[in-house]
């Protein structure tokens, strides 16, 4: 039987993008392996999210006890395990996050099943479950096939897919935890919120950064707003540092910081070798400048050569009625 | 403190093409520049700055080639102690489950009371070392840590979860921490320390000298195979968006919500 | 050359300084920033405050331009204090992460870009250069320099000569991906031991080449190469002084004239310390239709531009209007078209300010290898 588990991950109180991203993966591959899709959560008072991924049509399993209040890596690798026993699921699936890529490892070696992390897609043909995943942040792609097994271990990428539609109604289920007592070698402490206003460019996950077309800082709001609307961080070349437009520790390039951000927006800067040195590692480009022959365009993923003032006002508004 | 810190020596392929080799499995790298993975650089230098707040011993452990001789003399510079690189071409390199068994094998029988590595490496990014390697050692473990704590018998750590938030937690020691960018600022290993690193002891060994199986690592004991590499199709030149102003601007904002980008 | 054997007082000759302040006074940093280099090597006599100097922000702000060693009345060189405390900070590792990470690139990859020594000679593409072989006697050995062979705004410096020099006839050869960063701006950063490593090895692969003589495309590699290499063998000269010669002998056919003002502004590396000031401008002149003008502050006493003494890495903390763009509005008051240079980092610097300073439509920053480029047959 080719039954999935897909594990909902939720943190404080809430569903993470990523449990409903699976339920695009996860039903159609258990078609083709003929089998079903069963979600299992784990916490404690869980009715309400439960009830949230029953509306994605497949049984939910709920651990619910007070000893999964918060989450602990050797605690879920406990209870998984004692489910891959008892359900004997063909897949597991759980997200490619802070909490998945903390124990799946574990797992695999404890279980001793085969992990493939990080996959943007699955398909299962002639007896074989295959696996895409990206090597060299992105540049090249892996098929990893499984060699035939019980069980299939996968943490699957953020964002890859769209949530699908929720209007079902599916089972849900409490089962008792096969976990006790508390374990002695790991607890949970507190969670501490990053601190606000206290920016780190190099770790930021999107950036907005401008040169020397900003002219002068009376037009930063116009950037401040963009930034806002998705949650951005503001950086700046040196010229932008220098004029004092931008903070001198938000300078990108040779003589200020590297970043890797998963998106960067360069705005009115020209793209100076020194600049792209520090921004090499960003995952997608977007470049807007009037000069056509701006070196900044080699090195973007989506380009505008257009005025940063006529493109930017627009952007923000687009980008804020898009996102809701 | 008793630390082993693993590192690996990777391709720096941000700015360099990258091609696929004809055996379809391995890609080009001639062309390629190496250096310490990124993440495992910061691994490195908390282990340092541990060494230096509370006294201890560091052991560098690397799965590599001969060329990155020269990133473990870096460590050492930096104020690594002794250093193992596991040299043999039988181990499965493509599932992080066969390296952690093999890293487990310079490990184990040894007393320690901390491994760092860094959380993911920029190459394969399998983000699974780490966590494997913890409990091949049957250890405890936290992954992805931006600070560490060290209290009496115990380690605080700060794991960074994501959109900023950090969750602490509390180790038994010993314990595996898989160490993520930003923790530190990682120092530069001068010429001249690099030098007088040249007396610290390098063992280089393969997998029989280890004590590991070949058989347990090897191709054959992988649950995975790596079929096929290949370059995806993307743009692989910027895209350039027309029309009017205000028409681009309305064409960005859409590929960048659809494209899950913002 | 080593601190172990020598102190600091016998390394920089300190007893040797009698105090003027000639130092001091001639520095073009002084306006900038709150260096004075005077005070510094008074106080460094004092070996146990070494470490307390070490730690001043203001030892990074030299751009090891040498005019303080110019003007010093007992031949001493201040700035080496400056770059002797330097060393001190980078032998305890913590540096500012871009100067780690630039010479950390040296030492793996042979330049301080983070660039792969593989793509050193990427810039050769398509053009038909001639490429050295070891043993092989060749009359002009080409030094390409890190800066010129990776970032796309010089490169053309090294395309254009490659033209003209076949054009020419002459014997030359470039090196292949092998050539490696002279250390110019290691010495200057304070990495003492990575100089000497490649002082090393740059002589043992330069001196496997039997050239008469080593022309350096950036007056950095050609100060660094005749000043601090002893052991090297062939000459060493910078590009203007070769095509100063070819001038002369009447191998470079102009084609067309440029009906322009330029202003020469005389690189540190190339004038102050390679002594080299009136090739550069016999080439100029020589275009057709060039008027050529000079800057008020020229040749010994020009003004540094803040490319060097690892400045590409280190950002100053003043916020005071750059060197550069005082040079550049100077440039403007003599009502100069094309402010020229003869130096990778004089052209980023000065570029950069002429942008900042909204003058690009009018005004142009150019390497006289880029207007040879454009006037002379190839």
């Amino acid at each position: 039987m080719g039954n999935i588990l897909v594990l909902a991950e939720h943190r404080q109180g809430a569903l993470r993008d990523i449990s409903y991203e699976m339920m695009a993966i996860a039903p159609g591959l258990a078609q083709d392996m003929g089998g079903e899709v069963t979600v299992l959560l784990i916490g404690s008072g869980m009715d309400e999210l439960a009830k949230k991924m029953a509306a994605f049509g497949s049984k939910v399993l709920v651990v619910d006890d007070p000893l999964f209040e918060d989450f602990n890596a050797d605690k879920y690798q406990k209870v998984l395990s004692a489910l891959i026993d008892d359900l004997k699921p063909a897949v597991v699936m759980t997200g490619h996050t802070a909490q998945g890529v903390d124990f799946i490892p574990a797992l695999a070696v404890e279980k001793n099943l085969p992990l493939v992390a990080e996959v943007v897609s699955l398909e299962y043909a002639d007896g074989t479950l295959k696996a895409t995943r990206q090597l060299y942040s992105g540049k090249v792609n892996a098929t990893v096939a499984f060699k035939p097994a019980d069980t299939y271990l996968v943490t699957i990428r953020e964002g890859v897919v769209e949530p699908p539609d929720a209007s079902a109604d599916g089972a849900v289920e409490k089962v008792e935890s096969p976990l006790k007592d508390d374990l002695p070698y790991r607890s949970f402490v507190e969670y501490i919120e990053a601190e606000v206003g206290d920016v780190d460019i190099t770790q930021s996950d999107i950036l907005v950064a401008v040169g020397r077309g900003l002219k002068e800082d009376k037009n930063l709001p116009l950037i401040e707003e963009l930034a806002k609307a998705i949650k951005a961080d503001i950086a700046g070349s040196r010229a932008a540092t220098d004029a004092g437009w931008i903070p001198h520790d938000r300078q990108v390039g040779t003589s200020g910081k590297s970043v890797k951000p998963k998106l960067y927006i360069a705005m009115g800067i020209s793209g100076a070798f020194q600049h792209v040195a520090g921004m090499k590692g960003a995952k997608t480009v977007v470049a807007i400048n009037k000069d056509p022959e701006a070196p900044i365009f080699t090195v973007a993923d989506y380009a505008i050569v257009d005025d940063m003032f006529k493109v930017v006002p627009k952007l923000t508004e687009k980008l804020k009625e898009l996102k809701g | 403190m008793k630390m082993f810190v693993c590192i690996k020596y990777v391709p720096d392929t941000s700015e360099a093409e990258v091609k696929v080799n004809p055996d379809g499995v391995t890609v080009d790298s001639a062309r390629f520049s190496f250096d310490i993975n990124d993440a495992d650089n910061y691994a490195v230098e908390e282990s340092v700055l541990i060494k230096e707040a509370k006294e201890g011993d560091i052991t560098v452990v690397s799965i590599g080639p001969k060329q990155s001789d020269v990133m473990i003399r870096m460590a050492m510079a930096k104020g690594c102690d002794q250093a193992v690189r596991i040299e043999d071409d039988r181990i499965a390199t493509h599932d992080p489950l066969m390296v952690a068994k093999v890293l487990a094998g310079a490990i184990k029988g040894q007393e320690f009371d901390l491994v760092l590595t860094g959380c993911m490496a920029s190459d394969d990014g399998h983000m699974s070392t780490g966590v494997a390697l913890a409990e091949e050692l049957g250890v405890s473990h936290a992954s992805m840590v931006k600070k560490v704590e060290l209290l009496d018998g115990k380690v605080r750590a700060h794991r960074e979860l994501e959109g900023g938030l950090l969750e602490v937690v509390e180790l038994e020691l010993p314990a595996v921490l898989t160490i993520q960018t930003g923790i530190n600022e990682p120092r530069y290993a001068p010429i001249r320390g690099i030098r007088l690193a040249q007396k610290k002891e390098l063992k280089v060994v393969n997998l029989d000298e280890l004590g590991v199986d070949p058989a347990v690592v090897g191709l054959d004991a992988s649950k995975v195979v790596l079929e096929q590499l290949y370059i995806p199709e993307v743009e692989s030149s910027a895209e350039f968006i027309e029309g009017e102003a205000e028409e681009k601007a309305e064409k960005l904002a859409s590929i960048l919500v659809k494209g899950g980008l913002v | 050359m080593s601190t172990e054997s020598q102190t600091f007082t016998e390394k920089y000759d300190l007893l040797g300084c009698i105090q003027c302040g000639r130092c001091t006074g001639g520095c073009p940093v002084t306006v900038r920033a709150d260096l004075n280099v005077r005070r510094f090597v008074y106080d460094a006599y004092h070996e146990e405050k070494l470490e307390e100097l070490a730690r001043l922000a203001e030892i990074w702000d030299c751009t090891a331009c040498h005019t303080c060693a110019v003007r010093c009345p007992k031949g001493l060189k201040p700035l080496e204090v400056l770059l002797g405390l330097r060393t001190m900070i980078i032998e305890s590792g913590k540096v500012e992460p871009t100067v780690r990470d630039a010479l950390q690139s040296v030492l793996l990859e042979g330049n301080p870009w983070e660039k792969s020594r593989a793509a050193r000679s990427d810039w050769m593409e398509g053009l038909d250069v001639k490429i050295a072989e070891p043993g092989v006697p060749v009359e002009n050995l080409f030094f390409v320099c890190c800066t010129i062979a990776y970032d796309p705004r010089v490169q053309s410096v090294a395309k254009n000569i490659v033209g003209l020099l076949n054009k020419a006839g002459i014997d030359y050869a470039f090196l292949d991906e092998s050539e490696t960063c002279c250390g110019s701006e290691v010495f200057t950063l304070g990495e003492e031991g990575l100089f000497e490593m490649l002082v090393e090895d740059n002589t043992e692969l330069l001196n496997e080449y039997t050239a008469k003589r080593i022309v350096c495309l950036s007056p950095h590699c050609f100060t660094t190469y005749k000043t601090r290499y002893p052991d090297l063998k062939a000459e060493v000269i910078h590009y203007t002084q070769l095509l100063e010669e070819l001038l002369r002998e009447g191998k470079l056919v102009w084609k067309g004239d440029l009906q322009k003002k330029i202003v020469f502004h005389d690189p540190c590396y190339l004038g102050k310390q390679g002594d080299v000031y009136d090739e550069p401008r016999a080439l100029l002149k020589s275009i057709p239709g060039v008027n050529l003008v000079e800057f008020e502050r020229r040749r010994e006493r020009s003004l540094c531009c803040e490319g060097g003494g690892g400045k590409m890495w280190v950002e100053s903390e003043s916020k005071k209007e750059r060197l550069a763009e005082t040079r550049i509005k100077d440039a403007k008051a003599l009502e100069a078209d094309i402010v020229a240079v003869a130096c990778p980092f004089c052209v980023l610097t000065l570029e950069d300010a002429m942008k900042g300073l909204g003058y690009e439509e009018e005004m142009r920053v150019a390497e006289i290898m880029e207007l040879l480029g454009e006037f002379v047959e190839a």
